[in-house]
């Protein structure tokens, strides 16, 4: 009972972590290491609205969360358009990004463990004989919420069909009027407030820590590999194969090895089938 | 409506295109034919911008050095200099070769997606529209783009193009490894579309045969030039046009 209520907890905390990476990736294939960097900025940003500015906390996240937006896409305006399509630059780029960003906040006098945001409602519910604190119960709402909310947007929206129609063939989008640059702005921005949006769902269980940035980075990046890279709904799923790992690990063999599952997912799946779970388009591709 | 001129591309210093000069008037359907590697895919890339896009994405990652050279003019304006975007929004839609349908969604988001640029009411009318005009489609509605056959894709990929309501509609081979059967079938509709929706067509093939009863005018590329043109009839009346690519 245990093991599945925090299991599902545990995924949905992973697939909020991921879903920000995926989208980018999935629609400008453009692997955004600056992701966790994000995370933890966003959480910060809020933390100085409500805590330094006394802003209202709603006014404080829904601030933060816009500037965190604006911050990606001026990101891929000014930086990441500079190198797209050549893998590893993007790469660099993008993480050097999210490394000026972190240590920058480090250096800025962010450290220790002292800053923390306040959960949105206080309390804790029992399930079965396991206690439950709103803020999760909240999380896993959320979560799901936001999981059909993308769905309903991507399949239903102009701009979100537009954006699937980029993710599967750039070119071919393009010959219909898409403007991939602008799609792919419109993707950064958006990817990076669904990192701030996880963040700001998240960082109430805990203090908001830089190091905290580098372990959403491999979290997001372990759940797009497994899943198959571009693929959401493989996120989503593969959220819940590692979510759960990793509370079983935490269960039976102990907390501190939690990391390493994430890690061993990539690896495990980069040897079996390195195109994930849902990475099938190439398949497709072929026949015909 | 639609006139180039001058039109040179290089692959380094691989000449493409060499100077080649094509138009398509209003309502007129225009046929571009020649042998593998002749340039017509180039040339289509080359009037809907596409090229203008591979050869920024060339350059930055260090690839082909790719040179664009000449004049487009498209309803008195000289569009050169806009991005394959704006081309489309002016209305010159490209249906490119081997169709890039998109393989995951379905056939019903294809056309979606393919609407991007036109407004709700437009996007309903043509949708049905382009039901009407193949029929077959209204069936595979829900199917996956990847899983129809190379003439439903094809219907597809021309309805998909419609959606973004073109002036001028470029057809680059679509007629590429489909049975005659379904190349009457796409003729037959490519004409019906220019017809009642008064959409320039201009289409590539290798082999002329098939689209040459639809074709009001046409142009022989071989070796990246324009080396004929003409109307059918005088076309037909060159005996080695005639053998090369109508094999009568």
């Amino acid at each position: 009972m245990e093991i599945l209520i925090y299991g599902i907890i545990n995924s949905i905390m992973l697939a909020l972590m991921a879903l920000g990476f995926a989208l980018v990736y999935g629609i400008s294939r453009v692997p955004n290491f600056a992701h966790g960097a994000i995370y933890v900025l966003c959480g910060f940003l809020t933390w100085i609205f409500v805590r330094s500015l006394d802003l209202n906390y709603l006014l404080g996240i829904l601030v933060a969360l816009v500037l965190t937006g604006i911050l990606g896409a001026l990101m891929y305006r000014f930086v990441l358009i500079r190198v797209r399509g050549m893998n590893i630059s993007e790469i660099i780029a993008s993480y050097a990004i999210g490394l000026a960003i972190l240590e920058g906040l480090r250096y800025g006098g962010f450290k220790g463990t002292t800053h923390t945001l306040p959960v949105f409602v206080e309390g804790s519910i029992i399930i079965g004989d396991i206690p439950v604190d709103y803020q999760r119960i909240l999380v896993v709402l959320i979560g799901v919420l936001l999981v059909a909310f993308l769905w309903l947007f991507t399949h239903y929206t102009r701009i979100g069909l537009a954006l699937r129609g980029m993710a599967q063939d750039e070119r071919a989008a393009l010959m219909l009027g898409i403007d991939s640059d602008t799609m792919a702005l419109v993707a950064m921005a958006f990817g990076c407030m669904l990192a701030g949006l996880a963040a700001i769902l998240l960082l109430p269980l805990g203090n908001i820590v830089v190091e905290k940035g580098y372990d959403v980075l491999i979290q997001a990046i372990a759940v797009c590999i497994v899943g198959g890279l571009g693929s959401w709904m493989g996120a989503v799923l593969a959220a819940f194969l590692i979510g759960f790992a990793q509370i079983l690990t935490t269960v039976y063999l102990g907390s501190h090895f939690q990391m390493v599952v994430a890690l061993l997912a990539i690896i495990v799946t980069l040897i079996l089938k390195p195109s994930g779970l849902f990475g099938q388009q190439k398949e497709l591709e072929e026949r015909v | 409506m639609l006139e180039a001129s001058g039109l040179m591309v290089f692959y380094e210093n691989m000449l493409a295109l060499n100077n080649v000069r094509v138009r398509c008037d209003d309502n007129q359907i225009v046929g571009v034919f020649g042998a593998n590697s002749a340039g017509k895919s180039t040339l289509m890339y080359a009037l809907s911008g596409i090229m203008e896009d591979i050869k920024k994405k060339e350059a930055m990652a260090g690839g082909e050095r790719i040179t664009i050279m000449g004049e487009i003019r498209f309803m008195g304006q000289d569009i050169m200099a806009l991005k394959p975007s704006l081309r489309a929004k002016q209305g010159i839609v490209l249906c490119p070769e081997r169709r890039r349908i998109f393989s995951e969604s379905s056939v019903l988001e294809n056309l979606r997606i393919g609407g991007y640029l036109a407004t709700t009411s437009q996007a309903k009318e043509t949708m049905e529209y382009v039901f009407q005009i193949f029929p077959a489609l209204v069936k595979l509605k829900k199917r996956t783009g990847g899983f129809l056959s190379g003439g439903e894709q094809q219907m597809l990929a021309i309805g998909r193009a419609l959606m973004a309501q073109p002036k001028l509609l470029l057809l680059d081979e679509p007629l590429l490894g489909l049975s005659p059967l379904m190349q009457a079938i796409l003729i037959r509709g490519t004409k019906v579309i220019r017809d009642q929706r008064k959409i320039a067509v201009m289409v590539t093939e290798q082999y002329a045969r098939p689209v040459l009863p639809i074709v009001d005018y046409a142009f022989i590329l071989e070796n990246g030039a324009a080396v004929m043109e003409g109307t059918r009839d005088e076309l037909l009346s060159n005996p080695d046009i005639r053998s090369a690519y109508f094999g009568v």
